[in-house]
C-alpha cells in the first residue's frame, strides 16, 4: 500500500469578495456600502480527498466550479476556512498558464527564475536544465532570447510545461496547459507525464478534455459547485462530466 | 543606477531655479536637496508598493511563498537606489557646505525609522489597491498633495502661522525636520520630533498590520 501524500479533510475554501458592484472608492463613497464593503464566496465545500503516492489524478468540471481553487488549496496558496490539508511531500510551482513568467524578462531569465523558485538555481547546473528545456520546448535559441511578452499563447505554454517538467517534481500540478499546444506538443507532453508517472510522482491533472484525462490519469474526480461529485476511474468520471452538460 | 541620481539632481537643478530667488534660508540647494532624495524614496517606494500584488499577480497565484516577500523586494529595491543616490549626495552635499561631524550617523536609525513609516504606508495601498483599484490612481494625487503639504522645498517659517497647526499634523513633516536636524543643522535630532516620527510609524504599522491581514486572504480571488 502506497503512502497517503495529499490528504484533505473537510476542506471548505471561501473568497474575500467585493460586494456587487463596490470595485473601487468611488463606487464605496457613491454607493454608500459603508459597513461592509466585503463579502465571502464560498468556493470548496467539505472536500475530502486523499491521493497516495504515484497515483495521477484527474480533476474536471465546469468553469468557475473550483478545480483551479482546489489545486491552489492543496499547493498552499490558500488557506482553507475549515478543515484540514495535510500535504506531506514537495510541492513544484502550480503550473498553470504563463504563471509566474515574467513577460518584460526573456525566455532564458525565466527559466532561471522558474529554477530558482523551485529552489534548483546552481550555477553549474542551470545550463543543463536551459538547454533540456530547449530541447523539449521546440523553441530556437532567437527565441528564448526575445521578450515573454512577444511570444504566441502556444510558446508561452510550452516555455511553462517543459520548465516545470525538466525539474523532475514529486507533485505535479497542471492547470489547463496541455490545450494550447499544437498536437505534436501535446502529444510530446503526454508521453513526460506518462515518463514522471512511471517515475513514481504524483500527478494532479486539470483538463476539458476527457480524452487526454483519461489517457493520462487513471483516477478522475468530477466538481460540481465546490462538491466532489464523483471520484473514481478517469472513465466514470469523465462520464459525469459529460452528464454536467446534458441536462 | 543613473537615474537614481540624476533624478534628484534635476529636481535640484529646477527648484534651485525658482526658488532659490524667493527663499530667504542660507544654502537653499542643500536644504532642497536634503529633504528631495528622502521624498524620492518616499514616493518611489509608496508608488511601487501600491502596485506590488497587482504586478506580481500570476506569481502569487501560482507559488506558495509569504506575500510580503514581494513587497519587501520592492522597497528593498527603491532602498539600495536611494543608499546609491545618498552616497553620491554626501559627496555633494559637502561641496554644498554640509558640516562633516559625527551627528551624521544619526541618519541611520533615522533612515531605518523612514523606511519603516514608508513601508507600512505603501503596504496599506497595495492591500487595498488590490480591491480598489483606484486607490492607486487615488495615491498619484495623494502623493502630490503631500509632497506640497510637507516641507521639503520650503521651510515651515515662510507658512501662516493659522496654518502651520494643521501642517504639524502631517506625520512626514516630523520625519523630515529630524532628517533637516541632521543632514542640513548638523546638528543631534530633536528628541520631541523623534517622538512625534516613532508614534506616527508605529501607528501606521499597527494599521497596516490591520489592513493587510484583513485582506491578504482575498488576494487571490481579487487579481
Amino acid at each position: 500500500m502506497a503512502e497517503t501524500v495529499i490528504e484533505l479533510k473537510d476542506v471548505s475554501v471561501s473568497y474575500l469578495h467585493n460586494k456587487r458592484g463596490i470595485y473601487s472608492i468611488k463606487d464605496f463613497l457613491l454607493k454608500g456600502a459603508i459597513f461592509s464593503p466585503f463579502e465571502h464566496k464560498s468556493v470548496l465545500q467539505n472536500i475530502n480527498l486523499t491521493i497516495k503516492k504515484g497515483e495521477t489524478v484527474g480533476i474536471m468540471g465546469k468553469n468557475g466550479e473550483g478545480k483551479s481553487t482546489l489545486l491552489r488549496t492543496i499547493a498552499g496558496i490558500l488557506t482553507p476556512d475549515s478543515g484540514v490539508c495535510k500535504v506531506s511531500i514537495e510541492i513544484s510551482p502550480l503550473l498553470a498558464l504563463g504563471a509566474g513568467l515574467e513577460l518584460e524578462l526573456t525566455g532564458i531569465e525565466n527559466i532561471k527564475i522558474f529554477m530558482a523558485l523551485c529552489g534548483k538555481y546552481n550555477k553549474k547546473t542551470i545550463h543543463d536544465y536551459i538547454a533540456e528545456v530547449a530541447d523539449f520546448s521546440e523553441l530556437t535559441p532567437e527565441q528564448l532570447q526575445m521578450p515573454v511578452k512577444m511570444y504566441s499563447t502556444g510558446m508561452v505554454s510550452r516555455l511553462a510545461f517543459s520548465s516545470a517538467i525538466v525539474t523532475d517534481p514529486v507533485l505535479l500540478m497542471i492547470d489547463e496547459v496541455l490545450s494550447v499546444g499544437d498536437e505534436g506538443f501535446q502529444k510530446k507532453c503526454k508521453k513526460r507525464i506518462n515518463d514522471i508517472k512511471n517515475s513514481g510522482a504524483t500527478v494532479l491533472f486539470v483538463s476539458h478534455s476527457t480524452d487526454a484525462v483519461m489517457e493520462v490519469c487513471e483516477r478522475g474526480v468530477c466538481l460540481k459547485n465546490g462538491r466532489i461529485i464523483c471520484d473514481s476511474t478517469s472513465e466514470e468520471a469523465a462520464n459525469e462530466y459529460h452528464k454536467l452538460f446534458t441536462n | 543606477m543613473v537615474w537614481s541620481f540624476l533624478h534628484p539632481l534635476l529636481f535640484l537643478v529646477i527648484l534651485t531655479v525658482v526658488y532659490a530667488k524667493f527663499s530667504q534660508l542660507p544654502n537653499y540647494p542643500l536644504f532642497a536637496l536634503s529633504g528631495m532624495i528622502f521624498w524620492l524614496y518616499f514616493a518611489g517606494s509608496c508608488t511601487q508598493l501600491s502596485n506590488v500584488f497587482i504586478k506580481h499577480s500570476s506569481l502569487l497565484k501560482s507559488l506558495n511563498i509569504s506575500k510580503t516577500l514581494y513587497a519587501l523586494s520592492e522597497q528593498g529595491a527603491e532602498l539600495v537606489n536611494f543608499l546609491i543616490g545618498i552616497i553620491i549626495f554626501f559627496a555633494l552635499m559637502y561641496l554644498l557646505g554640509m558640516k562633516i561631524t559625527w551627528n551624521l550617523l544619526y541618519i541611520f536609525p533615522i533612515i531605518i525609522l523612514f523606511s519603516l513609516f514608508t513601508f507600512a504606508l505603501g503596504l496599506i495601498l497595495g492591500s487595498l489597491n488590490v480591491f480598489f483599484r483606484d486607490v492607486g490612481i487615488l495615491w498619484v494625487t495623494l502623493n502630490q498633495a503631500l509632497f506640497f503639504l510637507t516641507p521639503i522645498f520650503y521651510s515651515i517659517d515662510i507658512v501662516p502661522a493659522k496654518y502651520v497647526f494643521y501642517l504639524k499634523l502631517n506625520p512626514l513633516y516630523h520625519l523630515f525636520f529630524i532628517i533637516r536636524n541632521v543632514l542640513y543643522e548638523g546638528v543631534t535630532p530633536s528628541i520631541r520630533h523623534v517622538e512625534y516620527s516613532l508614534v506616527a510609524t508605529i501607528v501606521l504599522t499597527l494599521i497596516a498590520m490591520f489592513v493587510y491581514r484583513r485582506t491578504q486572504n482575498g488576494f487571490i480571488s481579487n487579481l
